[in-house]
Order: C-alpha cells, then sequence, then structure tokens
C-alpha cells in the first residue's frame, strides 16, 4: 500500500514539478590510487598475486573521475545523472604519451520518489565489497541496462528490493565479428556484422536492514543486514567465420544461473563492521561477465562449469588500533571434460592488516597474507600443483582526514615482499623473470583518495 | 528479534555453498608399470592418428581448420578414452597412437597434427591432452584389454634450426642464377638440399665452410630450441641438407628428411643416451607397452643395437617386460627390412615387402590386368622369411623370433588408401583383411580401413574418423570384427606355424587362378590346424585344382571342414586321396576348421 501511494506520488510530482521549477547543483566525486614501486632490483614492482582476487597491497594504478548533476524537484522527486571517466595506467607522466586509456564506466540517470527509484545507462552496479581485496563477492555488475527499487519499511526491519536488467556484448571474436562485404553499390567492400551474441544478465536483489529499533541489542548506531540475491545469464547464439576461407563455427547459445545471500553487521563505530558472503553460480554466471570464457564443454557452452565461494570482509577499530581483514575461499570447475584443466581449480586468500593509529592523523599499517591456488592440472612430474604466495608488508601513511581504516586520503610509503613456491613460479612464462624468483619486493609511494563518490558512498 | 536467530538465518543461508564443494580428481597418480601381454601374435593392432580419430576436448583444438586435412582437426586422447567400446567391437587389442611429444606447430601452413616434428621429447602435444589425460588413456586402455604401442622417433628432430648459408643472421630463400650463362637455382635455408661436403656456406667468392647452425626463437608457432637441451646444439645434428636420392646410402644415413626435419647425430653417445633417456621416461611416466619406431632405416643399425638394449634393460629393471620394438622402414626391399631384425636390435618390423609384393600386387590391381600378380608371389615372399628375417627372439625382447611377429599391413598413414588404388575394389578390401586377421604374424589395421575410407596420398589417407559417427554397422566394419573374433577363437590362426599349400601365377581364366591356400597351425599351437583358402580373382569362380591336381592338406581323408567365415553354413571333405576340391567365388574366401573344432 505505501508503495502504491508513493509511486502514485510520484506520477503526480511530475506535473507539480513542471509547474514549480526545481533545485540543483553539479557535483564531482573521485576514487584513486597512484602508486609507483620498485622491485628492489632494478625493475618496476609488480603485482604478484596469483588468485582472481589477491591483495589489494600491491594493485595498480587507477582513478575514477565522477561528475555528477543533482536535482530535487518541488513534488518531491528527484534526480541524479552521473557520468565517471576511469583512468587506466600508464599515466603520461611515467609513459611519456599522451595518450591516455580511459573508459566510461557510469553514464547512466536515476530519479526517485519516496521509497521508490529507477535508473538507466551505462552503470557499476555493486553491492559491498571487501576492501582489502578490492572485491565485490556478491553483486558487482557492468552492463548497459536499466533497473528499479522500492523499500518497504516495517516493524520487523526495513526491506529492500531492487531489480535490474542489463546487456554487454565484448569486444571479443567469440561474441562480435565485422567481416568485409561485398559493397551493393558501386565496388570495394563495406564491414558487415556477422556475429553478434549479446550477454545479457537480469538480477533480483532483496536487502533487510534491521537496526536498533527492531533489535533492542544492536549498538544505538550498528545494524545487522540479510541480503539475497541471484543473477540470470543469457548469451545468444551466432555463427563465427573464417572472413576469408568462409569456414563457419557455429557458437551454441549459453546460459547460467547464480545465487547468493550476505550477512553484515556493523556497529556504527568507526567503520568496524563484518560481512559474511556465500554464492553459488553455474554455467554462464560462473565467471565474470567482462571476461571471456576460455574453456567449454564439448558443445561450446559453459554448461555445467560451476563456482561456489565463501567470503569474509571486516574491520574493527578500537582507541589507537584498528585491525582489517578480507579473504575467502573459492571453488572453480569449468566445463571442460578433461578433468585437468588449469580451469579446475580450488583456490583462497587471506589478507589480515592490523594497524596503529598515531596521533589523529598518522598511521602504521602492517599485512601479513597467504594465497593459494590448487590447480586439477598435471605439471609434468604427475603431480597437481599447489601455487602458493606468502607476503609481508609495512604501510606508514599520513591521513589528513583523521584516524581510520577507511579514512581518506592516505599518503604513504609501501614495502612488501612476497614469497612464491615452485607450483607459483611455474605459472609465469620462462621468459618472465617471476618464473625464476621465490621472492618478490615491491617498495615505493602510494596515494589513495575517494570523496563524494556515488560508487564508494 | 534475537541475534542468535539472526545467526541461525545466517548459516542457513551459508550451508548450500559449502554443500556444494567437490574435491578436485585425484586420478593422475602414477600408473603402476606392468606386463600386459604374453604373445604379441595374440594382437590385432589399430595405428591411429589422434588427431583424426576422435574429439574429445574441444579446448585443445588450437587453430583447428576443420576439413583442411594438411592441418589440426581436433582429435585428442580424450577422444580415444571415450570410444574404447568402438575399438573392442572392432576386436582391437592393441593401439598403436601418434607421437605424444610437442611439436613445431606448423610449417608452410601445414600443421603437425601427425605428430613426427618433435620439438619437446618431454613435454606432452597440448593439442593432444596433459599428461594425466595420456595416463588416463593408456589406464583405461589396459583396464578394457587393450595395450598401447607409442609412436617415438630418433631420426630426426622438427624443422628447428635453420642453416646460415649467406651468414647473415636470419633464414632466407634466395633464387641464383641467371638461366642464361647459369642455371636458376632456389635455395631455402631451412631445408637446403644435400651436400655430401655438409651444408656450405656461400659468399660471391665461394664456399665458405660448414654453414652456422641458427636455433630460432619463434614462440607463436613452438619452433623455439629443442629439448632436451643437448638437441639444441649443432653438434647433436648431422647437418647435410635435405636427402635427395634414397639409394645413396650416405643420405640415407645423414640427410635430413623431407620438410626440413633435421637429421639427429645418432652416432654420438651422448645423443643416444638422451634418446633413450626421454623415451623410456614416456614408458615410466605412462606404462607404454611398445614403442613403434619411425624411419629406422635412416638411422645405422648399431644405433638400434644400443638402443633396444638400453630400453629393454631399463624397462626390465621397472618391471616391464615383453616391450614391443616395432620398427617402420618404408622399404619394398624384404632384406633391408629382415636386416633390422638382426640379434640385439628390434622385435619385429613392418612388412612393407609383403605391403608391395602382396597387398599391392595381387589384391589392389586385382582388376588391372596389367599389373596385377598371381598368388604365387605371395608364397614366394613368405618362403624368404627365415632368411631375410631374425629367427631366434630378441634378448630381452618379446620372446618370439622376429620372423614369427612381423607387423603386417596393408594400408598406413604414408600410402594411399586400398581403395584409392584399387579404384574402390571392396570386395578386394575384404578378401585382403581376411588374409591380414589370418596370415602368421601380427595385424595391423590402419584406422578407416573398417568405415571403407578411400583417401589417396598424405593428408588425403588421413580421414576425420568421427565424422562416421563411430558406426559399428558398415559391412567392412563387421568383416573385420567377425575376422577378429575367429582369430581369437582360433590359436592356430595367432601362433600357428604355415604352411603354403597352393599358389598360382595364373591370373587370367585357368582354373585355379587367383586361388591361394595356407594352413596354420603345428609349432606353438599342437595339434591345431585351419586352412584358409582364397581366391583373388577379380572376374571367376576358381577352384582349388589344375588338371591333374587337387589341393592336398594335412587333414585325414573324409575330413569335413567348416568354413567358419561364411555366414551361411558350408562345409567341405576331404576327399580319399587327402585332397581338398573347392570352388570360391571371384574375391572370396573360406576359412576351414575340422568339423569337431568348431568353437
Amino acid at each position: 500500500m505505501r508503495i502504491s501511494l508513493a509511486l502514485a506520488g510520484w506520477l503526480v510530482c511530475g506535473t507539480a514539478a513542471a509547474e514549480t521549477g526545481s533545485t540543483g547543483r553539479f557535483e564531482f566525486g573521485s576514487y584513486g590510487r597512484v602508486t609507483t614501486t620498485s622491485d628492489g632490483r632494478g625493475r618496476t614492482g609488480r603485482d604478484s598475486n596469483i588468485v582472481a582476487h589477491g591483495s589489494r597491497i600491491d594493485a595498480p594504478s587507477y582513478a575514477e573521475l565522477e561528475f555528477r548533476r543533482e536535482d530535487q524537484y518541488s513534488g518531491g522527486a528527484t534526480s541524479r545523472v552521473v557520468a565517471t571517466l576511469a583512468l587506466f595506467p600508464p599515466f603520461f607522466h611515467f609513459s611519456g604519451k599522451p595518450q591516455q586509456q580511459f573508459g566510461v564506466r557510469n553514464l547512466y540517470a536515476t530519479g526517485s520518489y519516496g521509497f521508490f527509484n529507477i535508473w538507466a545507462g551505462s552503470r557499476m552496479y555493486r553491492g559491498d565489497d571487501i576492501y582489502l581485496l578490492s572485491w565485490w563477492p556478491l553483486d558487482n555488475q557492468n552492463t548497459v541496462g536499466g533497473g528499479f527499487g522500492f523499500s518497504i519499511p516495517s516493524s520487523i526491519g526495513n526491506t529492500h528490493i531492487a531489480a535490474q536488467a542489463g546487456m554487454l556484448r565484448l569486444d571479443s571474436p567469440n561474441t562480435y565479428q565485422s567481416i568485409p562485404s561485398v559493397s551493393p553499390i558501386g565496388f570495394g567492400a563495406i564491414s558487415a556484422i556477422s556475429l553478434d551474441r549479446p550477454h545479457t544478465i537480469e538480477s533480483l536483489k532483496v536487502t533487510h536492514t534491521l537496526t536498533r529499533s527492531h533489535i533492542a541489542s544492536l549498538p544505538e548506531r550498528g545494524g545487522l543486514k540479510f541480503i539475497a540475491y541471484g543473477e540470470l545469464h543469457q548469451l545468444a547464439a551466432g555463427v563465427k567465420r573464417d572472413a576469408s576461407l568462409n569456414y563457419e563455427s557455429s557458437l551454441p547459445e549459453d546460459a547460467g544461473w547464480m545465487a547468493g545471500a550476505e550477512v553484515g553487521y556493523w556497529t556504527g563505530e568507526r567503520d568496524s563492521h563484518v560481512s559474511l558472503f556465500v554464492r553459488h553460480a553455474r554455467g554462464l554466471a560462473a565467471y565474470d561477465p567482462l571476461g571471456v570464457p576460455t574453456t567449454f564443454g564439448n558443445r561450446h557452452t559453459t554448461a555445467g562449469a560451476h563456482e561456489t565461494l565463501v567470503a569474509l570482509g571486516a574491520n574493527y577499530e578500537i582507541g589507537m588500533f584498528g585491525v582489517l581483514f578480507g579473504g575467502y575461499a573459492r571453488m572453480f570447475r569449468d566445463a571442460s571434460p578433461s578433468f585437468t584443466s588449469s580451469e579446475k581449480f580450488n583456490e583462497g586468500n587471506v589478507v589480515v592488516r592490523p594497524q596503529l593509529y598515531i596521533a589523529e592523523n598518522w598511521g602504521l599499517a602492517i599485512e601479513g597474507s597467504y594465497q593459494a591456488r590448487q590447480t586439477a592440472y598435471a605439471a609434468q612430474n604427475g603431480r597437481p600443483g599447489v601455487a602458493a604466495l606468502v607476503r609481508g608488508a609495512i604501510f606508514p601513511y599520513f591521513s589528513p582526514s583523521g584516524r581510520g581504516s577507511f579514512k581518506r586520503p592516505q599518503i604513504g610509503v609501501i614495502y612488501a615482499v612476497s614469497a612464491r613456491n615452485a607450483a607459483a613460479r611455474e605459472l609465469y612464462a620462462q621468459d618472465d623473470v617471476f618464473a625464476h624468483r621465490t621472492f618478490e619486493h615491491f617498495v615505493g609511494v602510494t596515494a589513495e583518495w575517494w570523496f563524494n563518490s556515488s560508487t564508494y558512498p | 528479534m534475537k541475534l542468535s536467530k539472526v545467526v541461525g538465518i545466517a548459516l542457513i543461508l551459508a550451508l548450500p555453498g559449502v554443500a556444494c564443494i567437490e574435491a578436485l580428481d585425484n586420478s593422475i597418480k602414477p600408473l603402476k608399470r606392468a606386463t600386459l601381454t604374453d604373445d604379441w601374435r595374440d594382437e590385432v593392432v589399430y595405428q591411429l592418428l589422434v588427431d583424426r580419430f576422435a574429439n574429445g576436448d574441444v579446448n585443445n583444438d588450437y587453430q583447428v581448420v576443420s576439413g583442411a586435412l594438411a592441418r589440426y582437426q581436433g582429435g585428442d586422447w580424450r577422444g580415444i578414452i571415450n570410444h574404447f567400446d568402438y575399438l573392442t567391437a572392432l576386436g582391437v587389442t592393441t593401439i598403436w597412437i601418434s607421437p605424444v611429444v610437442r611439436n613445431v606447430e606448423t610449417d608452410a601452413d601445414v600443421d603437425a597434427y601427425h605428430g613426427y616434428w618433435s620439438q619437446d621429447l618431454t613435454q606432452t602435444n597440448p593439442h593432444f591432452g596433459d599428461l594425466a589425460t595420456l595416463r588416463l588413456l593408456v589406464k583405461r586402455a589396459h583396464e578394457s584389454g587393450i595395450k598401447v604401442l607409442l609412436d617415438v622417433v630418433a631420426n630426426h628432430m622438427g624443422q628447428v634450426f635453420f642453416y646460415d648459408m649467406n651468414m647473415n643472421g636470419k633464414p632466407d630463400e634466395y633464387i641464383a642464377g641467371t638461366g642464361t650463362i647459369s642455371p636458376v637455382t632456389r635455395t631455402t635455408e631451412w631445408d637446403p638440399d644435400f651436400d655430401p661436403r655438409g651444408i656450405q656456406a656461400q659468399t660471391s667468392l665461394g664456399v665458405a665452410g660448414r654453414a652456422p647452425i641458427i636455433f630460432i626463437n619463434d614462440p607463436l608457432i613452438n619452433r623455439i630450441p629443442p629439448r632436451p637441451a643437448i638437441f639444441a646444439s649443432a653438434a647433436a645434428y648431422h647437418a647435410f641438407g635435405r636427402v635427395l636420392s634414397y639409394d645413396d646410402p650416405k643420405q640415407v644415413l645423414l640427410a635430413d628428411f623431407p620438410g626440413g626435419l633435421k637429421d639427429l647425430a645418432t652416432e654420438l653417445p651422448q645423443v643416444r643416451t638422451a634418446l633413450i633417456d626421454a623415451y623410456v621416461q614416456w614408458v615410466k611416466l605412462v606404462d607404454f607397452d611398445g614403442f613403434r619406431l619411425d624411419t629406422v632405416k635412416h638411422v645405422e643399425h648399431d644405433f638400434w643395437r644400443v638402443f633396444s638394449k638400453g630400453v629393454r634393460d631399463r624397462l626390465a629393471a621397472e618391471g616391464k617386460t615383453n616391450f614391443m620394438l616395432v620398427g617402420e622402414a618404408f622399404d619394398g626391399d624384404d632384406a633391408l627390412l629382415g636386416s633390422y631384425t638382426r640379434p640385439g636390435e628390434l622385435d619385429s618390423v613392418f612388412y612393407f615387402s609383403q605391403h608391395f609384393q602382396v597387398f599391392r600386387d595381387v589384391f589392389e590391381y586385382a582388376n588391372d590386368p596389367t599389373k596385377r600378380r598371381g598368388t604365387d608371389q605371395i608364397a614366394s615372399l613368405w618362403s624368404t622369411k627365415k632368411g631375410n628375417y631374425g629367427t631366434a627372439p630378441q634378448p630381452g625382447g618379446i620372446g618370439l623370433p622376429p620372423y614369427k611377429a612381423l607387423m603386417n599391413i596393408i594400408e598406413n598413414h604414408d600410402r594411399p588408401r586400398f581403395l584409392f588404388e584399387s579404384n574402390g575394389n571392396l570386395a578386394a578390401l575384404r578378401n585382403a583383411l581376411t588374409l591380414l586377421m589370418t596370415e602368421e604374424g601380427i595385424p595391423c589395421i590402419y584406422y578407416g580401413s573398417e568405415q571403407e575410407f578411400s583417401g589417396g596420398n598424405d593428408p588425403a589417407n588421413r580421414e576425420v574418423l568421427w565424422k562416421t559417427a563411430f558406426s559399428t554397422e558398415g559391412g567392412t566394419f563387421r568383416h573385420i570384427a567377425r575376422l577378429a573374433k575367429i582369430r581369437q577363437q582360433y590359436i592356430a590362426l595367432r601362433r600357428g606355424d604355415t604352411t603354403v599349400r597352393w599358389s598360382s601365377a595364373h591370373v587370367g581364366t585357368e582354373s585355379d587362378a587367383g586361388i591361394f591356400a595356407f594352413e596354420r597351425g603345428g609349432g606353438d599351437v599342437g595339434n591345431q590346424k585351419v586352412l584358409v583358402v582364397m581366391n583373388v580373382s577379380e572376374s571367376q569362380q576358381s577352384a582349388t585344382e589344375r588338371p591333374g591336381l587337387g589341393l592336398t592338406t594335412a587333414f585325414a581323408p573324409g575330413t569335413i571342414l567348416v568354413d567358419v567365415l561364411s555366414e551361411t553354413p558350408r562345409q567341405v571333405t576331404v576327399d580319399r586321396g587327402g585332397e581338398l576340391h573347392m570352388q570360391l567365388p571371384p574375391q572370396s574366401a573360406a576359412i576351414l576348421v575340422p568339423q569337431n573344432q568348431v568353437m
């Protein structure tokens, strides 16, 4: 009933807003990290993670610039138009090249009235992350599409329901092909799109939030939330063609689904929180939609592939001390008939970062992590490999905005040393120094910030 | 709501994920090595090109060009694993698979789908699978009662280096000469013509000594320095260039094989050791049951003595005996073939002289009056076995004298298919298969014979088998399966000695034109005897008689013989004189067993 009233009000307010005008403002927000490091041996420092979600500490530079227009209309409706440019390294001062790689990550508009909101466009559509892993374990979509959501407040908690549908079509030979074709008029050739296989995703997310008003034992500003989340994936069929020889390969339609859940608890004090994630995906949904599956079942589909993961992220701060935690265990099985595919593996990563806050603006973080991947792939010695990497790091920093693990910006010095075992070294080509070195150093300076970003509120 | 209830809900949400966890497959443990063969004459060998037999995993279909037979087609070891039922239905007991080692990928738009362009003797060819899959293949084969022969190459590596003849540090192809005052010649530094001095460097002033050998690094086609490391040194190669004449013994032994396949200096002890080490290691890793040895006539005899002893001794120490060493000397010269079965060398060779003189001249040419030969040519060839081939088992070998264990072939991957050469003479093919499966030695069927493939020269004779949907309903498939069953039932057909009872030079309208008869029995099998009678005439019903003469058998007068090959009951009786008078339709055969011994 409250929803329909809200919707009716929103429909009415469209007229009212036109009559009475609006107030609005432009906003700028940003997320960024810029790091420059050495390996201590004369080369640049480099990410040495061996699992899908390694620790963030040696992550490469990356930045987003968000431009946003926000309006509030007198009838109660609001709107927001968001454009986010993402910048990828190398930057000009490093490479000397004026060309800069950037991507348009957000380009969408959203409107809301009361408990209802609707959006459409190109959007990073995300839930909660695990900071130390730089990862959104449950919902992290990057599509062009649209969605809506609405809230249902009640005495047993606040429920928010969000649905979305989007599409992406990667510029990959398996999803898109443009071939030269004889021009229908005159001479020569023109391009014809011969393969066009969009990947569509629909999702539904139900979030139920409890606060002290619902559970008396919760902290005053704390809360609990439960999230149930699911996705459906579809990939259209197509035919890939060798344009010169006219060989054709049929690419069948593909599909998948994912279901997952999250339980989160926060104290409301100094960003202390803990989040537990579980998800299971099958078929196409087991893969990152921005990646391209490289192995298939014999029908050239991902049917049979599956992924199961459990992840935990947490932060706790008290007085001069704080500790961040991130970890996950993931089982991935591709659809290939071979049981020794390199895409059948178990992996995991555990990262702990205790911190000492010195005075109000300084900090000293120490990080330890262990990551490993066991692959069902026989090395020539006949044994399955368990690639493992242990890392220790120290990160003293200056935090102008105050003490806390999530206060930004942070400007500091990083030193990390990683040790990889023989199986980890075998993941690299023989011409790569990583194939021959057990220890890897990563030393340099770094800055990270975020402010006023709608993606990282 | 209480906090404990909330935690309970969280656990319930987590459970579905936990329940989905499964262990990684652990079936890649090293295999136990075992000797599975008692007598290699009991085997029915099936030669298959891995790339062409079955595609069991599309994920290794790297650069497959479907339908272009000079390119990879996608077959792999997983495919073989999926089709052991097809092989056992055919009666196969041993498979001979393509080389397993990593190859140079491609050259001049022709791929190494066959496996003979070795680059790394220590790694598997990723087009076919990985070590675990290869192990699974052999494991499943052994569980199905099937042995596995591995194809190995000792003569050469792939096109892994070029001769820097003009010393400019890069591989060149050039044309020289004016065509008027000097001949126009084309030279490729990858594959120059044989030079008895060794390939020479050339400048405008003339020759400049042996051309430097340069190993190239082209990872895109895996043309990189070979392994083990000794094969990445110039000293490991003869470097005389490409063979021009197979009549020149020096070229046969020292020249590069066609295609720029670099000839190894197999006389060097360190090269010999490296080859023995590399190939023994595959048996230790995978438990193969024998080697098919490629291009043996291009390697000196002394190598084969050292190699054979080295392999046998090393494997015996691992508990693997009766390990078959069968060599391929692609030559019709019977004495040459036999030379590789001298004491201390190989257990067997492919019986190429029979392939040419019998299966080609007598069967393939049966419908060509200008080429066909009488069956006396079979008898004549067989009569030289004891003279040309080893008559004592090799020390530490398979326990059989080579002359009794020759590998008989109608087709292989280097010869046009029987049906191509015979203009589709299916009756002749089936009759030839009857001889193959009943004669002394070990029958070896080239994949696709059972599906009546008819491709011409390489690569047309390397068809894709899975396009047949692995049908077991075809007439030739059923004929082979029936012959294999009969061979299995009657030990005389596997282990018996041979006595030729009838052969004929007649190929026209004479009464016995095309008749050939031989008895199998005695020797290692005691009293059981089987008489095989065949008519290879293309046009007439012939008989086991000519004026004043009938077929004499070892069977007593009055013995009733039953044709166990015929699908309809057929009997003949040995007459009072001990002779057998029998008429056979064109291109047909009978396998005659005494009535009281029929199984």
